[in-house]
């Protein structure tokens, strides 16, 4: 305990919170990197998937498959899969690329799911409206569906986008120089593993919490009247 | 890409492989039923806590669910010694996973104790119920139900992702084990692709049994796909 309260003026210097800081601006760049890459991937996922049509069943299989399969897997299984499958491929690419390619990856998997859920939340007679207006699939989902899904599809999306600003804490594995690998280097330095790693928490609590918030705030101001419904507590006396 | 792949040195240890499923099955129900318990207490004192004790688990569960589990194990792992606690390496991961399970059991619980309505309580009073009949016959029943499919989901959740963390502070869990074996032979791209799809069946077989037991026991419909 001594130890720790000696080490404080030690740590708390501008060199380490430079450093800190630096590794957390890497984590957000990843997180938002491959989010949204991520989120546009899945987007185009989603409308394969909806292909109608019998030929278009092989690809609605995959399709799920892919899904399926990637949300039943450990993130750390992928990006290990992922970094020897790159580095026997293209042997130099960089580590960043790989976190990021894993990220994109996994949130295509993740994401898929809500933008559908989101999806089939619309009235099918608007679909039917559409149809009979000869739009084509595209454009009945960028002017009809899309617009409409939004409210539905956002908060679930930030919550996602939330979550890996943590899940990135795995990347520190393959040696990214983000948070969680910055807070090991420390510790073999010889700091205390108590002032450290809590340090590290409340770095990713303050990246994590106001955007959790923004989430809570958006999914209250957009959901739909049947969610907003309020729920009383049982056993008032 | 000339990389060949030869599966036979993973089926050679495949026995190892099976020792990391069963261990990873076995932390992810005990993470599991102890996130239930502290979620169960958690969630009645936020519903019906007084003040100050709301306040404490509020700030438990914003905590935990705000800050990586790695971090959390890596906390327990690395700073508890210093005070003087030491634990083994199956312990800091379960009890991690517990105090993260719990946090995240709070919140979907609660949500279920919240879609208790008070009319439902008023008709069981109307039929002469006792307290203990309305827990039994009313209370339990429909948040069991409402809560069943977030809990099934939150077990494979709990199993996959939370378990492999495990694996970086050196327990030999599925991931754990094949990182151990793979950095013997380097085959690391087998032993991965393999692991990958253990956890796919394992995850599977855990869903579709959860699924099952919803149907029969609860009368709900769990999605499986």
């Amino acid at each position: 305990m001594e130890r720790i309260i000696e080490q404080i003026p030690r740590f708390f210097t501008a060199d380490n919170m430079a450093l800190l800081l630096q590794s957390a601006g890497l984590t957000l760049a990843m997180t938002l990197a491959g989010c949204l890459i991520g989120f546009c991937l899945a987007l185009v996922l989603v409308y394969l998937r909806q292909t109608p049509g019998k030929w278009a069943t092989p690809l609605r299989i995959i399709c799920i498959t892919y899904v399926e399969i990637f949300r039943r897997i450990p993130f750390l299984v992928v990006i290990y899969l992922v970094l020897f499958f790159i580095q026997t491929v293209a042997s130099n690419a960089s580590l960043f690329s790989i976190a990021v390619i894993s990220i994109c990856i996994y949130a295509i998997a993740y994401t898929a799911e809500i933008i559908r859920g989101g999806l089939e939340s619309v009235p099918a007679t608007q679909m039917d409206a559409a149809k009979a207006m000869n739009f084509s699939r595209l454009r009945t989902l960028l002017t009809i569906t899309l617009p409409q899904a939004w409210p539905i599809i956002i908060p679930p999306a930030i919550a996602f986008a939330v979550s890996f600003i943590k899940d990135t804490a795995l990347v520190s594995q393959i040696g990214v120089f983000e948070l969680t690998f910055r807070g090991k280097e420390l510790n073999n330095q010889g700091y205390s593993g108590i002032l450290v790693f809590g340090t590290i928490a409340m770095c990713y609590f303050l990246m994590s919490f106001p955007l959790s918030m923004l989430g809570q705030y958006l999914e209250k101001r957009l959901a739909t009247p049947r969610s907003q419904r309020t729920s009383r507590k049982i056993w008032r006396t | 890409m000339n990389y060949i792949f030869q599966y036979g040195v993973v089926w050679d240890n495949f026995g190892a492989l099976m020792e990391g499923a069963w261990l990873t099955f076995q932390l992810g129900v005990f993470a599991f039923g102890g996130g239930i318990l502290i979620g169960l207490v958690c969630a009645s004192i936020k519903t019906y806590g007084p003040f100050p004790l709301r306040l404490l688990v509020d700030g438990y569960v914003v905590f935990i669910t705000n800050t990586p589990a790695l971090i959390q194990i890596y906390f327990l792992y690395f700073g508890l010694p210093e005070l003087g606690v030491r634990w083994s390496n199956e312990a800091c991961v379960l009890i991690g996973l517990v105090l993260n399970a719990g946090a995240y059991l709070t919140m979907i619980l609660r949500a279920g104790f919240l879609s208790v309505r008070q009319n439902e309580i008023e008709a069981g009073l109307t039929l002469g119920f006792s307290i203990v009949q309305q827990i039994r016959y009313i209370i339990v029943p429909h948040i069991a139900k409402a809560v069943y499919p977030a809990l099934a989901n939150f077990f494979v959740v709990v199993m996959v992702m939370g378990t492999s963390v495990g694996a970086l502070i050196g327990v030999d869990e599925l991931t754990g084990q094949a990182i151990n074996l793979s950095s013997i032979n380097y085959r690391w791209l087998e032993y991965f692709s393999v692991v990958a799809a253990i956890y796919v069946v394992l995850t599977f077989v855990a869903s579709i049994g959860l699924a099952l037991i919803g149907r029969w026991v609860f009368r709900v419909q769990v999605k499986i796909f």
